[in-house]
């Protein structure tokens, strides 16, 4: 299953809505850094707001895309974690200590912009 | 032994297949939204250790009963080349698959007890349970 | 043979009443029940023993009995007080049954001791099962009060809000603590969540080890904690146990807090009072010209 990934002037919103597996997962990493490339994006969202687990395999490429994604010059700002999922990512010992976040889409537009200017 | 309900792990969507069951499974139990989230991440993780290093096992819940409180026991089956030094995989950061070694010490965290047993060249069980608060 | 013992002793409870007001009298100097006056202390010891004979008489657990142990309950009158006078029963009793006889052979010894066993231990399941269940009770109304009180959430402003802590954080608590955080910080929209952490007494590696998790995982939500009610010796404590709490920020007082919470989201207060101040300046100078 394909996630979409939407593109707002230099911004890319993507809202993944699906029970993630492995392989989803890593076609997503893999469409959202070539659309970075192709529309030469400056900020990505990631909304996780539908989003009820993220376990270890899904966290390592939520990280990894957002490490990726700066390296192609894009800075991610995920949104919208659930309560029960920022527990269990504790519990399991994954802090995603530097990736940006935001409470909402609106939020993580607001951060993205502040960033940019900078 | 009967176990309630088992998945068989055999592809990666499987991994997927088990921790909805096991989810519903806690809610049924009478688990909150959080602990079912703990729960369906433990089952993930443990799904995963079977599909990446055994192939082939299933993942089992049962319902535990004692007097004041119930709990799930999620068990982990496989007959792979098990683990040879349990220490090793019980640390934090430990991988040998390049994932983020948070695995089986996640699980443990994530869990109120876990027990693993592990035979070389047999297999690994995995037993983690969870009390209802 | 048990009806024979009971109407022997129920026939002297006379006799027996009072050996056991002498024997309960006796232990009395030492021990709780010291600070009872004596009155109430004769009158509930009459009452008591005569809801024991009641329930000697009826073979078994009487309305008195009920009663009797329910208000003591609500009295607080300590359980070993009735139980140590149960026991006390017990001893008088078979001694002044077996005083009657003048052979005792083993035999009827040991029935004695039965029947008096099956008098006296009914009274004494039936009184600690009514204490038991009494606490078990307050027992269980306070973990829900104390369930209340333990996180308790403040949305002072918009999208600002504070967590005041008080007492020992555990695990459960923390855990609480931290659900509790979590689902205020989407409920009320909170940019910054302040933990005031004035009134936690201790300060150990547990204690840190569950903050620095709630306010990670605060952080993965998309807000922003700020630690605050840190006084000097628990900055002392954190440093000496070598805790790192480098990575989110923490200040001394709330009020230090929320002025940082502030410029975080963009605000700042701004006195009214000056202007009028000086309105009212303005007023004497002019009623001073006049």
């Amino acid at each position: 299953m394909r996630i979409p990934i939407l593109k707002l002037h230099n911004y890319l919103l993507i809202s993944i809505q699906i029970d993630l597996d492995d392989q989803s997962a890593i076609q997503f990493q893999e469409d959202l850094l070539s659309k970075i490339h192709k529309s030469g994006a400056t900020g990505v969202v990631i909304d996780l707001t539908s989003v009820d687990i993220i376990d270890s395999f899904i966290a390592k490429v939520l990280g990894d895309v957002v490490t990726m994604s700066d390296l192609m010059g894009a800075k991610v700002v995920l949104t919208g974690i659930q309560p029960a999922v920022a527990m269990t990512l504790i519990d399991l010992g994954i802090h995603l200590q530097d990736v940006p976040t935001a409470l909402d889409l609106e939020q993580g537009l607001i951060k993205l912009r502040q960033e940019l200017e900078e | 032994m009967e176990f309630q309900s088992c998945v068989n792990i055999n592809k990666e969507w499987d991994i997927v297949g088990a921790r909805q069951i096991g989810r519903d499974f806690a809610r049924k139990i009478g688990f909150g939204t959080v602990d079912q989230a703990r729960i369906a991440t433990a089952i993930s993780e443990l799904a995963r250790n079977i599909y990446l290093y055994a192939g082939t096992g299933k993942i089992c819940f049962e319902t535990i009963e004692e007097i004041d409180h119930k709990g799930i026991c999620i068990i982990a089956i496989d007959n792979g080349p098990g683990i040879a030094e349990i220490s090793k995989v019980m640390e934090d950061g430990y991988s040998t698959s390049g994932g983020l070694g948070a695995g089986l010490p996640g699980v443990k965290r994530l869990m109120d007890d876990f027990d693993i047993v592990s035979e070389q060249e047999k297999g690994t069980e995995i037993r983690a349970v969870k009390w209802v608060r | 043979m048990d009806r024979k013992l009971k109407e022997l002793v129920v026939e002297n409870s006379d006799t027996i009443v009072h050996m056991w007001l002498e024997e309960v009298s006796k232990s009395r100097q030492t021990d709780y029940t010291s600070t009872i006056s004596d009155e109430l202390f004769e009158s509930t010891n009459r009452e008591f023993v005569n809801v024991i004979f009641a329930s000697v008489e009826k073979q078994g657990i009487t309305t008195e009995l009920d009663d009797f142990s329910e208000r003591l309950v609500n009295l607080g009158w300590p359980l070993s007080y009735l139980t140590d006078g149960l026991q006390a029963f017990r001893r008088v009793t078979i001694d002044f049954i077996l005083s009657e006889l003048d052979q005792v052979d083993s035999n009827y010894f040991s029935q004695v001791l039965q029947a008096v066993d099956k008098w006296v231990d009914p009274i004494i399941n039936q009184l600690v099962n009514e204490y038991s269940g009494s606490w078990e009770h307050i027992v269980s109304l306070q973990r829900v009060a104390l369930q209340e009180l333990s996180a308790p959430l403040i949305p002072v402003m918009e999208n600002i809000t504070v967590m005041p802590l008080i007492g020992t954080i555990d695990t459960e608590r923390a855990k609480l603590i931290m659900e509790n955080l979590l689902d205020g910080v989407i409920k009320h929209n909170a940019e910054v969540v302040l933990i005031d952490i004035t009134g936690v007494p201790v300060v150990d590696t547990m204690v840190a080890h569950h903050i620095i998790q709630a306010a990670e995982a605060v952080r993965l939500i998309g807000s922003t904690c700020i630690l605050v009610g840190i006084r000097p010796e628990i900055a002392q404590t954190i440093v000496n146990l070598g805790i790192d709490l480098g990575k989110f920020p923490t200040k001394s007082s709330l009020r230090k807090g929320f002025q940082s919470a502030l410029e975080l989201t963009n605000r700042k207060i701004v006195s009214t009072k000056s202007n009028h101040d000086d309105d009212i300046e303005k007023l004497v100078d002019s009623l001073d010209r006049e």
